[in-house]
């Protein structure tokens, strides 16, 4: 049993500013569990905790995407509680992941709430834009950023430093069955995320190449899916190169459509 | 009539590239992100309306119209806007271009980046990190830190297209999704079968000292990663069925601590 101290807890309110900024503006993917979950371990001086954490909350998120405007259980908030609450409670990180689903949930709610109320700024962006105010229009959008990233920091140092306590009174009185139901979810979870992914992609004509990723992960013994990339880069490359050439020959054919009728 | 007004030097794209990062700062359900795509390029629409306010606020307002395209590929969509903005194109022109191009370049950026880069890289790195190595999250970073570099390049490649851009993005987008999906499709089977754990915990006995493990001697005799398969498989029914990813996210939990309660899991 461990416990986030006062420095720690402002620490990694300090972290998940510059990192919900990433993920509210998504540029340098630093918002994903896999790292969320890394400096948090190390920011907490348990880093190995923090790496498996990590492996297993960036694959039970790798289909809740923000992809077409949804806006996805948070992935920050989702990092930081996984391996907040393994490290002060001692669970296994699979367990932790369910534990910190509702801070994710909670943060999500946050920022769907705020997607509506910012709406609201538009009006004073539209005046702006009309009186063509620059100083003004650049004010509007750091302001909504600020929001924002101090919302994060708030939230993750209540969160992490403030509710420990509550935290591990409310896992060290789960009964066994509950907390192995919690790590059985934990590696079922993926499985939703991977059905989002599907969901989008998958048409009649793609199933032949899920059945041979599947296949080929399932039969061939290896230490990463770096393989199965490889299997799938080449696939890709020959639907690639062979589409290409129909659509050439149908531009030619067409082209010689357009002279013959020009001779005529 | 139309004269040019050429006064963007090549460090303008660059800057525009890296300010192309602003296009969500004021993201919202009315306009999704129009506030921030004008703000990243109003500092170079200053430049090329210098003096002329009423231009200005023109090119601001028709910026601040809806839209909603893909992070990494924005720059290529403003470089592209830029351009025609300095060339004195038809106010209509430009508007048509940008509402005809986001969509496309939202379904390919999501493609690649969203649906095929993440799933391999997150795989393969969260495989380094499961064995406790540093190399995970550093792999993931180094690659996510070259993408978005790569936003500098479409930003020069979107300037320099000018309006040739379209026609090649407008012919080509269907093989790169196409292509891209084939890649991203594949490896997602390659992921639930690794990263997708069920495994029943029944054991049949059959008589003194013979215990039948449903998993180990039945299930991963037939068909290994049957059970992670068909349960992904079952989540995509349902999500096509319209229900909600939390709706998933909650009964998951309530099935497995219900299994874990009666011991079959």
């Amino acid at each position: 049993m461990h416990s986030i101290t006062f420095d720690q807890g402002i620490w990694l309110a300090v972290m998940s500013i510059i990192i919900g900024i990433d993920f509210w503006l998504e540029s340098l993917y630093i918002f994903r569990p896999i790292i969320v979950c890394s400096v948090t371990g190390w920011i907490i001086g348990d880093l190995q905790t923090g790496l498996i954490a990590g492996s297993l909350t960036e694959l039970a998120f790798a289909g809740l995407t923000p992809a077409g405007g949804t806006q996805p259980p948070n992935p920050v908030l989702a990092g930081v509680m996984t391996t907040v609450i393994a490290y002060t409670t001692g669970v296994d990180p699979k367990t932790a992941i369910g534990l910190a689903l509702p801070f994710s949930f909670l943060m999500q709610y946050i920022i769907l709430f705020y997607y509506s109320c910012f709406s609201f700024f538009m009006v004073k962006a539209d005046q702006y834009a009309e009186e063509a105010n620059v100083k003004a229009f650049w004010r509007l959008n750091i302001l909504t950023t600020a929001i924002v990233a101090a919302t994060y920091g708030i939230v993750v140092f209540l969160s992490t430093y403030v509710a420990q306590d509550s935290m591990q009174v409310l896992v060290s009185s789960m009964p066994e069955w509950l907390t192995h139901g919690f790590e059985i979810a934990g590696g079922i979870l993926p499985a939703v995320g991977f059905g989002m992914l599907l969901k989008v992609m998958l048409k009649g004509q793609y199933v032949p190449y899920l059945i041979i990723g599947f296949v080929v992960a399932s039969f061939v013994k290896f230490a990463n899916l770096l393989p199965v990339a490889l299997f799938g880069t080449a696939l890709a490359m020959y639907e690639y190169y062979n589409s290409k050439d129909k659509a050439s020959i149908v531009h030619n054919n067409s082209r010689k459509g357009e002279d013959y009728s020009e001779g005529i | 009539m139309k004269e040019s007004r050429k006064v963007l030097s090549k460090s303008d794209i660059t800057k525009l590239g890296l300010t192309s990062s602003f296009l969500q700062a004021s993201f919202n359900y009315e306009r999704m992100q129009a506030g921030g795509f004008t703000l990243a390029m109003l500092p170079f629409l200053s430049k090329i309306y210098k003096g002329d306010k009423q231009g200005l606020s023109e090119a601001m307002k028709n910026n601040l119209d809806f839209i909603n395209t893909n992070t990494n590929f924005a720059g290529l969509l403003m470089g592209l806007l830029l351009s025609l903005e300095e060339n004195n194109e038809d106010r209509s022109l430009i508007k048509g271009l940008k509402i005809a191009l986001f969509g496309p370049l939202a379904g390919i950026g999501d493609a690649i980046f969203w649906f095929t880069v993440l799933p391999i890289v997150a795989g393969v790195c969260a495989s380094f990190a499961a064995q406790g190595s540093v190399l995970g999250p550093i792999i993931f970073f180094l690659v996510y830190l070259g993408i978005f570099v790569l936003r500098i390049v479409w930003t020069h490649l979107g300037y320099n297209l000018g309006i040739k851009a379209i026609e090649k993005i407008k012919t080509s987008s269907q093989t790169i999704t196409k292509a891209a999906t084939i890649l991203g499709v594949t490896v997602i089977g390659g992921l639930i079968a690794s990263y997708v754990h069920i495994d029943i915990a029944t054991q049949v006995s059959i008589s003194d000292g013979h215990i039948l493990s449903i998993q180990k001697d039945f299930i991963d005799r037939i068909f290994p990663n049957i059970l992670p398969m068909g349960y992904t498989l079952f989540m995509l029914f349902l999500l096509r069925k319209k229900m909600s990813p939390p709706l998933l996210i909650f009964g998951t939990f309530a099935i497995a601590i219900l299994l874990s309660g009666v011991g079959i899991l």
